[in-house]
C-alpha cells in the first residue's frame, strides 16, 4: 500500500529550493504520496506532481478572520467531528489552555481531514501547537530542525518545544552537531536521524576555464542576516586589506541587514572592493562561483549550509567559521579552512595564509572539496536517505 | 505689543521625544514665541504652556477626516489662491494624496513664520512651505544624518537637492555638522547647538561603588548601537575572570543578543531589560558604576549627558560627536569604534581607578555637562538661529 505523507511547510519549495523538491519529488518517484501543507497558497499555478492544502494562517484582518473561523468551526463540527473532539482531549490532556486548545484544534483543521501515514513537520517551529495532530491522525510524527528554528526561535520562550519533546516523534536533522545539542534537551539519540543536506552536483561542476583574476576574488551567498556572521567578515576583510591584499568581495543575497552592512562597509572603508549583488538565479550564482578564489562563509550559527557546499562542488577554496554544521560541511584542512566564529583577525589571516598557498596546495584542497561533495552530498543519497527515514521507525 | 513669532516645531507626533519637547518647553517659557504643533497625537498628553497651540489629529480615520474637512473649508473660504496654489504644487510632485493634505492644510493657514523640521527625511515633503514665505529650519540630528544616506542613495541624493535651499540648521554636535556639509548644508546657515539637559531629580543621593563592577547600556535595539560588541568584549573580561554584571536597558527580547549571550555563555554575567520610564532609567544608571555607550554612530547620546549628570562613569566609543564632550581621562573614557580589546581593556583600566581618581572624573564630568548642555544656553542658541534665519544674517560663520 502507497505510504501517504504530510509534509508541512511554511510556503511551497521555491524553485531554487533544491532540497525541498528533491526530497519531495524523489519520495513521489518511489511511490509515496505526498500531500504539502502550507501556511501560504501556491502564488502561481505550477504543475506538482503533489497536492497544496492551505493550513490557515490568521493574521488578514479580524473580518477575514472571523469568516475563516466560522469555516473551521463548521468543518470541525461536520466534517472533523470524531477527529476534533480527539484533539481536543489530547490538547487538554497536555495541560493546553482551553482557549488555545480550542485555537489549536480550528488550525489545523486541513490537516485533519486526511489520512496520514506520517506528518513531517519541515521546521521544528512550525510544530508547535500541532503536537497532537500526528496521534488524532494515527499517524507517525517527523519534524525537521534546520538551526534557526533550534537555536535562535526558542531562546524567546522558556520550555517552547517541552511539549514536542514529550511526544513519540522522529527527529531529522543536518549535522551530527545538531543531533548531539537535540540530544541535550532531553531528546533521544535513536529518534535523531541526520540527513545532510545535498546538492546537484552534475550542475555544480568546476569550471575548465583557466582565467586567472587581476585580483583576489571572495564571495559569499548568504540573506543579509546577523546570523550569517557578514559583519565580523567585513571587520576581517578591513584587516586584509590593512595586509596589504588587493581583494574584490561579492555578496550574493539581500534582506534586512543591508543598511547596517553598507554602513560597516563605509566606516572598514571597503566601498572600493565590496559588492553588494543582491539575489542572483542559480546559473548566475555558478557563474560568479567560476570567478571566485575564496569562497567565506563566516556565519555565527548555521545548520549546515547549502552554498558552501555548492561552492566546494565548484571547488572552490572555502574558508568557513566553526557554526554548528559548517564544520562537518568543510573538513578543516582537508576540504577547505574552519576558522573559530567572531574572531575577524583569525578571519583575516587565515584567508591570507590560503591566498599565499602554493598552486599545487590549492589544487589539493580544491580536489578533495569536489571529490567529498560528489561522495557524500548528491541529491541521490538524500532521496535514498529520506526514503529510509519513513520506511524504519527508528 | 509686538506680535510673536510663530514656530512651528514639527516631529510628527505630539507628545515628541524627551528632548524636543524639553526645546518646546524651552521656547515655549518666552513671550516672544507663538509655539504650534502639527500632526499626530498620541494618547499621553502633555500640559504646554499657553503659547503653545497643538493642531492635532489621531490617528482613526475620523478624526482625520474631520481634520482635513474643517482646513478645507477654512481655506476654501479665506485663502483659495494659496490653497490652489499648493494643490497645483503637490500635483507637480507626485505629493498629492489626502493623507498629505491632512498633513498640509492646517499649517497653509495657520502659516508660522518657522516651520523647524527635526527630523530631516521629511524635509522633502515640506520644501513647499518655502513658497509661502514660511522660513525653513533643519534640525540635524541621529540615524537621518549619520548613517540613513550611507546605505539609501536615493535619500543622500535628496539631503543634496534639498539642503542648499534650507533657511537655517541647527546641528546636535559638530560632527553633525560636518556631516551634513557633505550633502550641501552650508556651513554658514548652519549652528552647532547643544542639547540642554535638566540638573538630575536624583542628585541629593550619595553615589557609592558597587562591590561587583555594574555596568549599564542604555539604548534602542539597534544595530547601530553596537552591543554586539560590547558582549564580545564582555566575553574577554569574563575570560580574565573579572567580576561584572552587565545591564542593557532596551534589549529585551533581542534574539541576536540574546542568541550572542547564550553562544558565548555570558547569561550570568548579561541581562537584557525592557524598556522602563525615565525616572527609573535615571535609578539605574546612577545605581551603576559605569555606563558604556558602544554605539557605531551617535550625534551626542543624551543618555551619556545624563550618566555624567548622575557622577555615573561613561566609557563612549569615539563617534559622532562624543569627543566634543568626552575628553579621555579627564572627564570619561573614549576607545575607538568596533573595537572589542578595546573597549574590554578600558574597562580593566576603569575596574582599576583609585577611588579619588574615580571621584575626580565623574566630578569633571558632571561640570562638563552643567556648561555646555545648558538648557538656557540651549533657548538662547535656538532663538539667534530664528532671528538670523528670519533675517537672513548668515554672512558671518560665526557659531553658537
Amino acid at each position: 500500500m502507497k505510504l501517504k505523507i504530510g509534509i508541512v511547510l511554511t510556503s511551497v519549495p521555491a524553485y531554487s529550493e533544491t532540497f525541498f523538491s528533491n526530497k519531495i519529488n524523489g519520495l513521489i518517484e518511489n511511490g509515496m504520496e505526498v500531500i504539502l501543507f502550507t501556511g501560504s497558497p501556491l502564488g502561481n499555478n505550477r504543475n506538482l506532481p503533489y497536492e497544496v492544502k492551505e493550513i490557515q494562517v490568521y493574521n488578514k484582518g479580524w473580518l477575514v478572520n472571523l469568516l475563516h473561523v466560522i469555516k473551521a468551526c463548521l468543518k470541525a463540527i461536520f466534517i472533523n467531528p470524531i477527529r476534533s473532539l480527539k484533539m481536543l482531549r489530547y490538547e487538554l490532556a497536555d495541560g493546553v489552555s482551553i482557549l488555545d486548545s480550542f485555537k489549536n484544534v480550528l488550525v489545523c483543521q486541513s490537516i485533519l481531514s486526511y489520512r496520514l501515514d506520517w506528518l513531517h513537520f519541515g521546521f521544528g517551529t512550525l510544530a508547535v501547537g500541532k503536537e497532537n495532530v500526528a496521534k488524532t491522525l494515527k499517524a507517525k510524527m517527523a519534524v525537521s530542525f534546520r538551526g534557526y528554528d533550534l537555536y535562535i526561535t526558542p531562546l524567546k520562550i522558556d520550555g517552547y518545544y517541552n511539549k514536542l519533546f514529550g511526544k513519540q516523534v522522529k527527529y531529522h536533522v543536518l549535522s551530527q552537531e545538531m543531533c548531539i545539542d537535540l540530544e541535550k534537551k532531553g531528546v533521544e539519540r535513536n529518534h535523531i536521524k541526520v540527513i545532510t543536506p545535498a546538492i546537484d552536483t552534475s550542475f555544480f561542476m568546476p569550471s575548465t576555464k583557466g582565467d586567472k583574476n587581476d585580483k583576489i576574488q571572495l564571495l559569499t551567498v548568504a540573506r543579509l542576516h546577523w546570523k550569517k556572521g557578514l559583519e565580523y567578515t567585513l571587520e576581517a576583510l578591513f584587516h586584509l586589506k590593512k595586509m596589504g591584499v588587493d581583494f574584490q568581495y561579492d555578496i550574493i543575497g539581500t534582506g534586512e541587514e543591508y543598511e547596517r552592512l553598507m554602513f560597516a562597509v563605509h566606516q572598514f572603508n571597503l566601498s572600493d572592493c565590496v559588492n553588494f549583488i543582491g539575489k542572483q538565479s542559480q546559473e548566475q550564482i555558478k557563474h560568479i562561483m567560476e570567478k571566485t578564489d575564496v569562497y567565506i562563509q563566516y556565519s555565527i550559527q548555521e545548520g549546515f549550509c547549502n552554498a558552501v557546499l555548492e561552492a566546494q562542488a565548484m571547488s572552490l577554496l572555502c574558508v568557513v567559521s566553526n557554526a554548528e554544521g559548517l564544520q562537518e560541511n568543510v573538513l578543516n584542512n582537508e576540504t577547505g579552512w574552519v576558522v573559530p566564529k567572531r574572531n575577524p583577525q583569525m578571519l583575516a589571516l587565515k584567508i591570507k595564509e590560503v591566498i599565499d598557498l602554493s598552486e599545487t596546495e590549492k589544487s589539493e584542497v580544491r580536489k578533495a572539496a569536489r571529490l567529498r561533495v560528489e561522495n557524500n552530498f548528491t541529491l541521490q543519497q538524500q532521496q535514498k536517505k529520506f526514503i529510509e527515514f519513513y520506511n524504519s521507525d527508528h | 505689543m509686538k506680535n510673536p513669532l510663530k514656530i512651528a516645531v514639527y516631529s510628527g507626533e505630539i507628545p515628541s521625544t524627551t528632548f524636543i519637547e524639553r526645546l518646546i518647553l524651552g521656547l515655549s517659557n518666552k513671550e516672544e514665541y507663538q509655539i504650534l504643533l502639527f500632526g499626530l497625537k498620541h494618547k499621553s498628553s502633555v500640559n504646554y504652556n499657553k503659547n503653545v497651540c497643538v493642531y492635532a489629529y489621531t490617528s482613526n480615520k475620523l478624526s482625520k477626516g474631520l481634520h482635513l474637512l474643517k482646513y478645507t473649508i477654512l481655506l476654501e473660504l479665506f485663502k483659495r489662491s494659496e490653497k490652489k496654489r499648493l494643490n497645483a504644487i503637490l500635483a507637480s510632485t507626485e505629493q498629492d494624496s489626502l493623507n498629505n493634505r491632512v498633513k498640509y492644510y492646517p499649517v497653509l493657514w495657520h502659516k508660522p513664520d518657522i516651520f523647524h523640521i527635526q527630523w530631516a527625511k521629511s524635509l522633502k515633503d515640506w520644501s513647499w512651505v518655502q513658497d509661502f514665505g514660511i522660513k525653513l529650519v533643519l534640525s540635524l540630528r541621529g540615524a537621518h544624518i549619520n548613517y540613513s544616506p550611507i546605505a539609501d542613495h536615493q535619500l543622500s541624493q535628496v539631503y543634496r537637492e534639498n539642503f542648499p535651499k534650507v533657511d537655517g540648521f541647527h546641528a546636535v554636535s559638530k560632527a553633525m555638522k560636518k556631516e551634513a556639509s557633505q550633502y550641501g548644508a552650508p556651513l554658514n546657515k548652519c549652528r552647532v547647538i547643544y542639547s540642554g539637559m535638566e540638573s538630575s531629580v536624583l542628585k541629593e543621593e550619595e553615589k557609592k561603588r558597587n562591590s561587583v563592577l555594574q555596568i549599564i547600556s542604555v539604548g534602542r535595539s539597534h544595530w547601530i548601537k553596537g552591543y554586539s560588541y560590547a558582549l564580545d568584549a564582555c566575553k574577554i573580561l569574563r575570560d580574565q575572570e573579572v567580576a561584572f554584571k552587565y545591564y542593557i536597558v532596551g534589549g529585551l527580547n533581542n534574539l541576536e543578543l540574546m542568541y550572542q549571550i547564550d553562544d558565548l555563555g555570558l547569561k550570568s554575567h548579561v541581562e537584557l531589560l525592557d524598556n522602563m520610564p525615565f525616572e527609573k532609567v535615571q535609578k539605574l544608571i546612577h545605581q551603576s558604576d559605569l555606563l558604556i555607550l558602544p554605539s557605531l554612530e551617535e550625534g551626542i547620546a543624551n543618555v551619556v549627558l545624563e550618566a555624567m549628570l548622575l557622577e555615573t562613569m561613561v566609557l563612549s566609543t569615539h563617534c559622532g560627536g562624543m569627543d566634543e564632550i568626552l575628553k579621555e581621562g579627564e572627564n570619561g573614557f573614549l576607545v575607538p569604534i568596533r573595537d572589542v580589546r578595546a573597549l574590554a581593556d578600558a574597562i580593566i583600566k576603569i575596574i582599576k581607578l583609585s577611588p579619588s581618581d574615580y571621584k575626580q572624573i565623574i566630578g569633571r564630568a558632571k561640570k562638563s555637562v552643567c556648561a555646555q548642555h545648558n538648557v538656557n544656553h540651549m533657548i538662547s542658541g535656538m532663538s539667534k538661529l530664528y532671528e538670523d534665519t528670519i533675517n537672513d544674517n548668515f554672512s558671518d560663520s560665526s557659531n553658537v
